[in-house]
């Protein structure tokens, strides 16, 4: 089993998953700051001053962080800060869910949770794609790991 | 660990320095501190005072909406203006501002103009509008503000307070 999860090709494959679902997911916010931001704001967890800047910054870090999974460079940073946003969004989206916020009222202008039934799936998924992401982390560096071990059995 | 936080702090410059140059160039940007929107900002000196105030204009040429506090809308009920609650009809159904009209957003938003302006044949351009939602921050009330400006009403205001705060006053509700 751990084999399999630190298989190279297991191992790329994960990362073309969850960098190619973090391009996707900032790619609509990348231009579109103000509908962002009113999102992050209707979640009612950070003061209106932090807002903006969030909407302004956080769209950029997944893209970078997701293109840079992908092409498998910064592999360990990359993996780290995407694991990072999934672990703040997972307690934002339980805490809406908790609080029952909004959601009858269409009010998240990104429309892409508006029923509770939607932020319970959203939670499964990122908690899925955060184990993805551990499993990045950890295996990062183990490439050189075996290339040594093949050398020193050659 | 040293290598991760180098990488981390590589991606977070390059994700900030893009950040805020596409914010710079973006018809979307929002100002870097403050609300994210002036949509949001509450107009108390304005027309609960009487002070007349300037219509003022988007960059799309329609005729911005105002946000209003609670004693403007109570005294623009008093003199007739017509409200629009823009929430779901269920919602609707089980209580809003007494003889309020019901515009769900949800579905107004996609309608196309014509069939807007159909919809609000009843209603002259020039009349008072008041757009609220449930309150407690509820935004339709400021969406369907805007698509109201946006199709040419001329005297659009956005009331926050919405229903809650109406209750909590005691005003006339239809239940």
């Amino acid at each position: 089993m751990m084999g399999l999860l630190s298989n190279k090709y297991f191992q790329i494959l994960l990362r073309l998953i969850i960098g190619g679902l973090f391009v996707y997911a900032s790619l609509n916010k990348l231009f579109n700051q103000e509908a962002f931001a009113k999102a992050i704001y209707n979640y009612k967890l950070l003061p209106s001053e932090v807002v903006n800047i969030l909407a302004i910054v956080l769209p950029y870090i997944e893209f970078f962080s997701a293109v840079f999974l992908i092409l498998g460079i910064y592999k360990k940073g990359s993996s780290f800060l995407i694991g990072g946003m999934l672990i703040v969004f997972i307690i934002a989206l339980t805490r809406a869910y908790v609080l029952g916020l909004d959601i009858s009222c269409g009010c998240f202008s990104l429309e892409t949770v508006s029923e509770k039934g939607d932020i319970s799936q959203r939670i499964i998924e990122d908690i899925l794609m955060l184990i993805a992401c551990v499993l990045i982390f950890f295996n990062a560096d183990k490439k050189n790991f075996t290339n040594n071990n093949k050398e020193i059995q050659q | 660990m040293l290598k991760t936080f180098k990488e981390v702090f590589i991606i977070l410059v390059i994700s900030v320095i893009a950040g805020f140059s596409a914010n710079a160039l973006s018809p979307n940007g929002v100002p870097i501190i403050g609300e994210y929107s002036d949509r949001l900002a509450v107009d108390s000196t304005s027309k609960s005072s009487g002070v007349k105030q300037e219509k003022q204009r988007t960059k799309e040429g329609f005729i911005k909406p105002v946000n209003i506090p609670v004693d403007a809308t109570k005294k623009f009920f008093e003199e007739g203006a017509i409200f629009i609650d823009g929430r779901e009809p269920e919602e609707f159904s089980q209580g809003h501002i007494k003889g309020a009209i019901n515009v769900p957003y949800k579905e107004f938003k996609d309608l196309p103009t014509e069939n807007k302006l159909e919809k609000l044949k009843d209603i002259p351009k020039n009349k008072t509008i008041v757009s609220y939602c449930g309150g407690g921050e509820c935004e339709i009330s400021i969406d369907n503000a805007y698509e109201f400006a946006k199709i040419g009403y001329e005297d659009v205001n956005i009331y926050l307070g919405g229903l809650l705060e109406w209750k909590e006053k005691g005003f006339p509700t239809n239940n």
